[in-house]
């Protein structure tokens, strides 16, 4: 292995230093913002292309068709189809993000500039983002820590909103979503006021959903076989409901500013099947498909966030800052392994609370240099505070403080070639309290374990008090040989603050089903990120590869340890453990518009993960996928027919199962029909056409053997209008 | 061109660094349990002289290492209600050491007192191998008198 290692390094090395020889390799820059606000004018097809020129690291737009043509209600599965991405799936309810293969705290979502925050270590976590209230999106696949933290180190999704009307109106969109699968019901509606200088919005979007149907009558789960009552997965209804005001204010000169007040709420029961040992008995047909039995978890998310930006000549300095309070709930009827612990007075079935406040703050300058440069400083400061409650003990309360600074530059030396790079100075600081657990000292005690074995075991977590300091940077180059092509390189050496739960959980999750414990001595995680890509587009052709390799001399893992667990309930002991890694692969993407306006499309994906430690796979890799798709124009109206193929994953780590692969069928059409002096976007899919069966590799519920929703007939309407002001 | 030539040099370096590292995985193949006694929905004898007959099969691909029987109750589906009196909710937890690729158990070492709750129960069989994978088992099982 250590051969192995050293070979490794050899063949690391050098491909740094032919990297060095080509030179200027990247960093990152994915300005968005920046490139709307300075030039106003931006066309929307060569959106996406200017930002590609401008950026030294792979970024895909998600656009307003793009969210059409793939809307589910569900940010998350919607963004899925871009190649690279994943959506890591709760039931049908909750989803958060996967890039290349890293999820959890390794990818940052921000909305209006400020990174959202919630529990998103959390298996049974999801994004809390209204769907509908999402116009455009930019995603960033590989290392954006040097503009968004640490955090980001495994890409970024960025929702940002469109620029206002240019004319003075009232506008608005009532939209409808209809899923058969799950019967889903959503709606929201938009109104818009655009007046001289200011342009503000109001968005309210609900949606609710039974249990989801799955093509299967039993499961079958640690040898026991069970019954799946109307082929409908119990418990898993849930409802959501959302609203949302943005406000901006912009007037022809040097400021401008933004004020965006969110809340989404999100309440998804759990199979009840998942939580703890199968029993059959809890999962008789309750015979109502729509409500929502214990255990359930709730989450509501509230955001205050404001933009304020002056710009002069070749100069603009900006603020984001960001308030958010995210509350998260799961209640599961009282359980306890401890004979001493009694049922609590006040909501009994209350099992874990997680209250985090975050306030964030970014100050940002950027300025045109000498004609072919331009620089861009930042300073950032985030500080949450975490508090629990409930019967349960999972995660302690912490504080966590972290701020960073930057520089990055972006060198022109002709309109071809644009070189970037920059250098981040990161410090955190987390302060994690001690608890000790009575009811754990007790059932010690009663089970005559020696003195100091009680003493060292009674606390949940000890005292944390660590701090954090690193730097990172990235060198990247942008390159059009001519007007058909344009490749990038980046390198970039990223490092992430270990999260509270990495450094202190302890305790048995009902969902894990297994102890998972935190290392208060984990040093941060970091690695050197390489990643590429090339764009040809020529004619009726358009190809894009991008390659990308990592190497992490310090990734965060939960190991296990052989070790058997002192807590009732549980096997061994995982323990978060630093190792070796190395995360590599490729997108693809080919285009090719046929004559009567027939388009052929393919994308395809794969990623390698190896922990040179143990020397098996990382766990959550996604498997090899393939999307050969064909979409066909007549007038107004879109057809499109999918064949998604996706490869069994058998490179697994240490007691994930093996995923076998499969094929599904997709059809979908989109039109616009005028309806009372306006065009209505009409969307009708068909999603697994044939009822397949399969399991997905990320999905929370792959563990328990729960099979992927089945067929889903979907609707989507949406209804936009328009009055002019003078 | 020089630069093109360059970048994919590059490139081809990155791949054979992922080629190089595509060894074999290590073992991720989960022990296998094969519990005998006591099977699915069997009563056990509260206060029996001989104690809860005991067998069971665990296999391996290469190194067993050890495995863990918890027996814990489970009177209404965990909701855990007290039963009052002088009896106690009957609680076992110990691991033992096992090795080689196939281990069959036979003991007799779980016993359970006089005073034990009657009523439904979990156990639970867990193993790990050498490397870490662990498998484990849960049945139902009834104490009774």
């Amino acid at each position: 292995m250590r051969k192995l290692r050293n070979s490794m390094r050899i063949s690391y090395i050098s491909a740094i230093l032919i990297c060095m020889y080509i030179g200027p390799l990247s960093a990152q820059e994915v300005d968005s913002l920046g490139t709307i606000s300075l030039n106003e004018v931006v066309v929307a097809g060569s959106y996406q292309k200017n930002i590609d020129r401008n950026t030294a690291l792979t970024v895909k737009l998600a656009d307003k068709n793009f969210l059409n043509e793939h809307f589910t209600g569900n940010l998350m599965q919607t963004l899925e189809s871009v190649p690279g991405i994943h959506s890591m799936d709760i039931g049908s309810g909750f989803s958060k993000p996967m890039i290349r293969g890293m999820g959890f705290n390794r990818i940052a979502v921000t909305e209006n500039g400020i990174k959202q925050e919630g529990q998103q270590w959390g298996s049974d976590h999801g994004l809390e983002i209204d769907a509908f209230n999402v116009e455009r999106v930019l995603i960033c696949k590989g290392p954006a820590s040097l503009r968004y933290g640490s955090d980001a180190m495994g890409g970024v999704i960025e929702i940002t909103p469109l620029p206002a009307p240019a004319e003075n109106q009232i506008y608005g969109e009532v939209a409808l979503l209809g899923k058969s699968v799950n019967e889903t019901l959503g709606a929201s509606v938009l109104l818009g006021i655009k007046r001289n200088a200011w342009h503000i919005k109001l968005r309210f979007s609900e949606q609710h959903f039974g249990d989801y149907r799955i093509p299967a009558d039993t499961v079958v789960y640690l040898t026991q076989r069970m019954p799946i009552y109307g082929r409908r997965l119990k418990n898993t209804a849930g409802f959501e409901r959302d609203a949302a005001l943005f406000a901006e204010y912009r007037k022809e000169g040097a400021y401008y500013a933004n004020y965006a007040v969110s809340n989404a709420f999100q309440k998804v029961g759990f199979f009840p099947g998942a939580h703890g040992i199968p029993a059959v008995s809890r999962l008789q047909d309750d015979g109502d498909s729509r409500n929502i039995d214990l255990p359930y978890s709730t989450v509501n998310h509230l955001k205050m966030t404001t933009r304020q930006q002056y710009t002069q000549d070749n100069f603009r300095l900006y603020w984001d800052a960001g308030v958010q309070y995210n509350h998260r709930e799961e209640w599961s009827l009282f359980h306890t392994h401890y004979n001493n612990q009694p049922v609590p007075e006040k909501d009994p079935d209350k099992e874990l609370v997680f209250s985090l406040p975050t306030f964030s703050s970014s100050l940002k300058a950027d300025w045109l240099g000498a004609e072919q440069w331009k620089h861009t400083v930042g300073w950032d400061v985030q500080y949450q505070h975490n508090s629990i409650a409930g019967y349960s003990f999972l995660l302690p309360e912490y504080k966590r403080l972290t701020t960073g600074g930057f520089l990055v530059s972006v060198f022109h030396p002709n309109k071809n070639i644009s070189i970037s790079g920059g250098i981040r100075l990161d410090y955190g600081k987390i302060d994690i309290s001690a608890s000790q657990d009575g009811y754990l000292e007790a059932y010690l005690r009663e089970r005559a374990y020696a003195e100091a074995f009680i003493e060292a075991y009674k606390w949940r977590t000890y005292p944390v008090n660590r701090r954090f300091g690193d730097i990172s940077g990235s060198l990247g180059i942008s390159w059009e040989p001519n007007e058909f092509q344009l490749i990038k390189a980046n390198i970039g050496r990223s490092f992430r603050l270990p999260g509270a739960n990495e450094l202190a959980s302890n305790g048995v999750h009902h969902g894990a089903f297994r102890h998972e414990q935190g290392d208060a001595s984990l040093a941060s995680e970091r690695g050197w990120q390489l990643d590429a890509s090339y764009t040809c587009e020529h004619e009726r052709i358009k190809l894009s590869i991008s390659p990308f390799f990592s190497w992490f001399d310090n990734y965060i893992y939960l190991k296990p340890t052989g070790e058997w667990s002192i807590l009732p309930h549980a096997g061994q002991i995982y323990r978060y453990s630093g190792a070796e890694a190395i995360f590599a692969g490729t997108e693809v993407e080919l285009h090719i518009d046929f004559l009567c306006n027939l388009t052929y499309r393919l994308t395809g994906e794969y990623v390698y993960t190896h922990n040179l430690d143990e020397q098996t796979s990382m766990s959550f890799s996604p498997p090899a996928s393939m999307r050969n798709g064909l979409i066909w124009n007549v007038k107004t109206i879109q057809f499109r027919a999918e064949l998604q193929s996706i490869a069994a994953q058998n490179r697994v780590a240490r007691n994930e199962d093996r995923t076998r692969g499969v094929s599904l069928i997709h059809l979908s059409a989109t039109m616009q029909l005028p309806v009372a002096g306006t065009k209505a976007d009409i969307a009708l899919s068909v999603h697994n056409l044939f009822n397949t069966a399969y399991y997905n590799h990320l999905s929370f519920y792959r563990k328990i053997e729960i099979p992927e929703p089945g067929r889903n007939i979907q609707l989507s309407i949406k209804l936009p209008f328009k009055l002019k002001l003078k | 061109m020089k630069l093109k030539i360059v970048f994919f040099i590059c490139l081809m370096a990155i791949f054979s660094i992922v080629l190089n590292s595509c060894k074999e995985d290590s073992d991720t193949t989960k022990p296998v349990i094969n519990l005998i006694e006591p099977a699915e929905g069997d009563a056990l004898q509260i206060g029996g002289e001989n104690g809860v007959h005991f067998e069971v099969e665990f296999s391996d691909n290469e190194m067993l290492a050890s495995y863990k029987v918890n027996i814990h109750s489970n009177f209404d589906g965990h909701t855990h209600a007290r039963a009052s009196g002088a009896s106690v909710d009957y609680e076992f937890e110990k691991s033992w050491s096992i090795s080689g690729k196939n281990a069959d158990i036979y003991h007799h070492e779980i016993t359970i007192p006089e005073n034990a709750t009657p009523g439904d129960y979990h156990l639970m069989v867990y193993c790990t191998d050498a490397a870490g994978n662990e498998s484990h088992i849960a049945v139902n099982v009834a104490l009774s008198h």
